[in-house]
């Protein structure tokens, strides 16, 4: 693991930040009156239980899904409102995708195309956007299959890679839109053991390298220590405990923090 | 050895029908998939006002029978002005009949592809368009192809109904020299064994079609 430097944040304004958010499926509240922000360039790991809320924070983020109260602001600006002659709208589809525009995405069971190639998924959407030109956009997705390390399977179809080279992929087609915010939900939990490494290095290459704002949601808590800047733990869709990861996974000071530490543990993982 | 030259003798003018049966067959899937394929997305549609319509659409060819469907429009038609000759009516009918059932296929297949193809999309900020044709519709098509097919085939056999509105198609040729001859085996043996020889070849067609369009889909997992 690289030496870490947390950015110097101390004087930069929030690039996100959740107000009072509440999301609720039918009768079961999923996030409770939720308040925290994230600064530039910050790292973030989003720990706790399953159910707890952490992958909800990040589909509202790429608008995946809608706030059932309070309000999300990136970069000053609300995600799920519009203001037009002072007042207060649902966001539009126009609204929607500018905002969308600052975040890339890399999902648990990578979400990849089928039907498109390795550097066809990764080229697709900057020339749809017109962000690039299809040469343009060519070049860059071979430049970042390489990073990735997969230069030699541009050509190959999804369903001819590894549970990991498709993780790699689709890491690379996120990066491919040049997101400013890159959220990152479960992206080793659905891969056998031994391929984990492979994406949790490119992701480790991407934190050391870029300013990248990065959320992780994740349950290797290892990875996760070594990752962030901050660690959030959650329990039924509220903050428990936050605080740098020495603290939160040396020294917790919340029982139900320490309670599933314990239970992170005894099941095997690293922490 | 009679019946052997009976055939030759009529057999030429029971496939100078065929072409008609081409031509049907043809024209009437064209209009099918294209009327499948814009009832079956819109009623995919967020807008229940155009689902509306489309599901009238569906419902309406659905539910009659395709020679009233085919008799409207080669005899009623002309009534508010719209004139069709014999192959025309038929392609009508036959298309939007076919394209009914097309629909529901195009509306299930794009519904069959995952949610996670959706959200991709959603995160690479692609339009609701671009999604569905970049993404959606290339996969859903896999799915559609073998109701297509069946689909297909099924208009081949219909273009029989044609020969009821005076189109010179396989079936009405066997017709006309089962009436003029009195024999009956020879002309309908052969049209049969026509129409099947069709249903193959369409059957090859969809097949490469699969392959074409199923590559990255349908190839074995290493």
């Amino acid at each position: 693991m690289g030496l870490h430097v947390a950015p110097n944040t101390a004087e930069q304004s929030p690039i996100i930040e959740f107000r009072n958010v509440e999301k609720s499926f039918g009768p079961i509240k999923v996030l409770d009156q939720l308040c925290f922000s994230v600064k530039p360039g910050e790292h973030l790991a989003l720990i706790g239980p399953s159910g707890s809320g952490k992958t909800t924070i990040l589909r509202m983020l790429m608008t995946l899904e809608s706030v059932t109260a309070g309000d999300v602001i990136v970069n000053g600006v609300s995600l799920n409102h519009e203001y037009k002659s002072g007042k207060e709208l649902p966001a539009s589809e126009a609204h929607l995708r500018k905002m969308r525009s600052d975040f890339g995405m890399v999902f648990q069971h990578f979400n990849l195309f089928p039907h498109k190639t390795a550097i066809q998924n990764v080229t697709l959407a900057p020339v749809l956007t017109g962000l690039l030109s299809k040469a343009e956009a060519k070049e860059r997705g071979l430049k970042l299959l390489k990073k990735v390390g997969l230069a030699d399977k541009a050509g190959e179809y999804p369903s001819r890679l590894s549970g990991g080279q498709k993780q790699r992929v689709a890491i690379a087609r996120a990066l491919a839109l040049q997101p400013k915010i890159l959220l990152l939900d479960e992206i080793t939990s659905a891969l056998d053991p031994e391929l984990v490494e492979e994406v949790l290095n490119v992701i480790t290459d991407l934190r050391n390298e870029t300013d990248m704002t990065m959320l992780l949601v994740t349950h290797e808590m290892g990875f996760a220590k070594d990752f962030a800047d901050r660690v959030l733990f959650f329990e039924r869709g509220k903050i428990v405990e936050e605080g740098p990861p020495g603290e939160i996974f040396q020294a917790p000071h919340h029982e139900r923090t320490k309670s599933f530490l314990r239970k992170v543990i005894a099941a095997g993982h690293r922490v | 050895m009679e019946n052997l030259e009976a055939l030759i003798g009529y057999g030429w003018y029971i496939l100078t029908g065929a072409w008609a049966t081409v031509q049907l067959t043809v024209f009437s899937c064209i209009v099918a998939l294209v009327v499948a394929m814009i009832a079956g997305i819109v009623l995919t549609s967020n807008s229940h006002l155009v689902r509306l319509v489309a599901r009238f659409y569906v419902e309406f060819f659905r539910g009659t029978s395709v020679f009233v469907q085919l008799f409207a429009a080669y005899f009623v038609l002309p009534l508010v002005g719209i004139a069709l000759s014999p192959i025309q009516a038929g392609v009508l009918a036959l298309g939007l009949n076919g394209g009914a059932y097309g629909a529901e296929v195009v509306r299930a297949a794009i519904n069959a592809v995952g949610r996670d193809q959706r959200e991709a999309t959603i995160a690479l900020n692609l339009t609701r368009w671009q999604a569905l044709w970049w993404v959606i519709l290339p996969q859903a098509v896999v799915l559609m192809l073998p109701s297509f097919g069946n689909l297909a085939i099924e208009i081949m056999k219909g273009t029989a109904v044609a020969s009821l509105i005076t189109v010179s198609e396989l079936t009405f040729q066997a017709e006309t020299v089962r009436s003029q001859t009195g024999d009956t085996a020879i002309p309908f043996l052969l049209i049969m064994v026509t129409y099947l020889a069709m249903a193959s070849l369409m059957m090859a067609f969809v097949r490469w079609l699969e392959k074409l369009f199923g590559r990255g889909i349908t190839s074995k997992s290493t």
